[in-house]
């Protein structure tokens, strides 16, 4: 069963945070897009965080995020990559999802 | 619609020239997109807006897409205005740059950079919004339309809370209105500037442009632009002096007697004055004679030279008699020096300007002005020249212009610097050659508004100073120097020697008078002793006829008697 995207605060946790501005139309193709992604990849148990810069707009000055939506994968604690948009281009998503994939099962740098 | 909602408004910049050429500034809402070119100072104009705008009680935000804030921070650091601007609480800096391997799958919007954008402006409470470089983040944007898309929504937003905002954004070098990203985004915006570079000369130009400004008058001229310590001045966009003096009949000296006397009195003040000659001429020297004078008068004088140091121009003046360090040392002069290849036109021009606000002379020499031909610009010397009369004429300022001419080529003298055709009066130096030495020649080709002679002059240096004697024709020939003292002297003993002969007359005849007084005085002594004669000749008759009358008489009585005796006898016979 896919596990909907949670809606949290962000914490300096590895994994994917989406950067959604409310229910804008991109915010919420975008969180449909990345479900999908997810399905596709077998992903379903991934945990994605979900950050509202409307209701959090500290976080856009903590990740440097000014446009939304945006994908990052975070990793040992730092912000490994950013992928923005939609994320309708889905092979351009299941190229990221598949590099955090790889990067996942690498041990945090010490 | 009420005419406050519709008219207008423009937010003042502070940038000397920028604010000119827009009639006051940019739109006080909405977006302005700056089109430059790497190097042409985008970010620098952004950064001086704020350094400006703040002590105006403006402020802003300055969001970086390409620069970290630490680079800004020193980009702001090596201007003048850099530290007030570093040290300001009314302004701030947002990150905004990707990561480096950002990318896109879709469209995206900027709701996230609005939404941290206006808590930032409500806290700080400034009208300026500068995204420097958002290209970069907008050229990820799949769809360009939806690029475009997001900067209207920018601009909307911006003009709901009248702030003006800045976009720049790199300009392609083949269309030069044109951007590079984000093609379209000129028409969608009611300004658009242009920066640009060019090498000319070998040297770097920077030129501005108002490729657009929507609804108001503006200067749509491409300028040049310069970026010094002060920033970016736009110096031919600056308008002209506010209130131009009213022009003088007051005569002022040039600082040699003979050249005022033919010029009628000296040069009206507020005039400009052209000499030109050939190297060696004394150009220089003339120009010192006439900053003398004016310190003498208690005027200011700024000398600007383009050939000397200041130390030389005083001592080689000194040298012909001419003091220019008293007028230094009371403040009253000042001599610059600068090397005319070493800037551009326009940077000459700014420095000049500057000069003129903060020394206010009242007399200007600039020593050559054709020097400028040396140095590159995105304006020509001839114009630049043309602007630095016009503005010290508005400011009443009495100017004198050196300008070297080619020995060798005398039809130089009509085309040289542009400056003789604005030259109120205009001198000629020249060297006349003339039985083995060479001699210096000065002639008034023009002097507006002055009665002059035209004769050529011969320039006399020494050290008792400067002097312009007249010169003598021989056949063809005008004599000068060695020829000219040799005429002089040759003149000088003819004038003797009739002198000798005049005054040997002079005493013939006074001897001849003093002679024919004296004969005078004989012939009267003479007369009155003959007058006398006669005096005691007619005394002697008339004694003489009295006692001849008186023999008479007796004579009668006499003869009376003896008739009466006879008379008797014959009455007793």
């Amino acid at each position: 069963m896919n596990r909907p995207i949670d809606q949290q605060s962000d914490q300096d946790t590895d994994g994917l945070v989406l950067f959604i501005t409310g229910d804008s139309p991109r915010s919420l193709r975008a969180r449909a897009n990345l479900a999908k992604a997810l399905k596709r990849a077998g992903s379903d148990a991934e945990t994605v965080r979900a950050i509202d810069l409307l209701a959090d707009p500290a976080a856009i000055g903590r990740h440097s995020i000014f446009a939304t939506p945006a994908l990052i994968r975070m990793h040992g604690g730092e912000q490994h990559a950013v992928l923005y948009g939609d994320l309708s281009d889905a092979a351009a998503l299941d190229r990221f999802l598949a590099q955090h994939a790889d990067h996942a099962e690498c041990p945090p740098e010490s | 619609m009420a005419q406050a909602e519709t008219a207008l408004t423009r937010r003042p910049t502070g940038i000397d020239g920028l604010d000119a050429v827009t009639r006051g500034g940019l739109p006080d809402a909405g977006g302005v997109l700056v089109l430059a070119g790497p190097g042409c100072g985008k970010t620098v104009l952004g950064l001086q807006i704020l350094a400006h705008s703040i002590p105006r009680g403006d402020g802003g935000l300055f969001v970086s897409f390409e620069e970290s804030p630490a680079q800004i921070r020193r980009d702001a650091g090596s201007f003048e205005w850099g530290p007030a601007l570093i040290a300001s609480d009314a302004w701030d800096i947002i990150d905004g740059r990707p990561p480096i391997d950002a990318a896109a799958a879709g469209g995206f919007d900027l709701d996230g950079l609005l939404a941290i954008v206006g808590s930032r402006l409500e806290s700080i409470g400034g009208g300026w919004l500068i995204l420097d470089g958002i290209d970069q983040l907008l050229s990820l944007q799949p769809e360009p339309r939806a690029a475009l898309d997001q900067i209207r929504h920018l601009n909307d937003w911006c003009e709901e809370r009248r702030i003006t905002l800045l976009l720049t954004g790199k300009r392609n070098a083949g269309e030069e209105g044109r951007p590079i990203d984000l093609e379209g985004i000129e028409y969608m915006l009611s300004t658009v500037l242009v920066l640009s570079t060019e090498l000319v000369g070998r040297r770097l130009t920077r030129r501005f442009r108002i490729a657009k400004y929507r609804g108001t008058a503006h200067t749509p001229d491409e300028l040049p632009m310069i970026m010094d310590n002060a920033g970016i001045h736009l110096p031919f966009g600056r308008p002209g002096h506010a209130e131009p003096v009213s022009v003088s009949n007051e005569r002022v000296s040039m600082g040699i007697a003979r050249l005022d006397q033919i010029l009628g009195g000296g040069i009206h003040r507020g005039a400009t004055v052209l000499v030109s000659g050939a190297p060696g001429t004394a150009k220089t020297t003339l120009a010192a004679g006439f900053a003398s004078a004016a310190i003498e008068r208690g005027e200011r004088v700024l000398y600007l030279s383009f050939d000397e140091l200041a130390d030389r121009i005083v001592r080689n003046a000194a040298s012909v008699g001419i003091d220019l360090q008293s007028g230094i040392d009371a403040g009253q002069s000042m001599i610059e020096s600068r090397e005319a290849w070493n800037a551009l036109v326009e940077e000459h021009y700014i420095a000049i300007y500057r000069w003129l606000d903060r020394f206010r002379p009242d007399c200007l020499v600039i020593d050559p002005i054709s020097a400028l031909q040396k140095a590159a610009g995105a304006y020509g010397a001839y114009m630049t020249t043309e602007r630095i009369l016009g503005e010290a004429r508005a400011r009443g300022i009495t100017t004198l212009l050196t300008s070297l001419t080619n020995a060798e080529s005398r039809e130089t003298e009509t085309t040289l610097s542009h400056a003789s055709t604005l030259a109120d009066t205009w001198i000629t130096l020249d060297y006349r050659v003339h039985g083995g030495e060479r001699n210096r020649a000065l002639s008034i080709v023009k002097s507006r508004g002055t009665a002059h002679s035209n004769q050529v002059r011969e320039l006399v240096l020494s050290t008792d100073g400067v002097d312009i004697v007249d010169v003598y024709r021989y056949g063809s020939e005008v004599l000068m120097g060695t020829a000219r003292l040799q005429k002089e002297h040759e003149m000088a003993e003819q004038g003797r020697r009739e002198g000798v002969e005049r005054e040997t007359h002079r005493r013939g005849l006074e001897r001849a008078i003093e002679q024919a007084h004296l004969r005078m005085q004989e012939a009267d002594s003479e007369a009155r002793r003959l007058e006398r004669e006669l005096e005691r000749d007619q005394l002697g008759d008339a004694d003489a006829t009295e006692k001849y009358e008186e023999h008479r008489r007796e004579v009668r009585r006499q003869r009376a008697a003896d008739d009466d005796a006879t008379q008797d006898q014959g009455n007793h016979s």
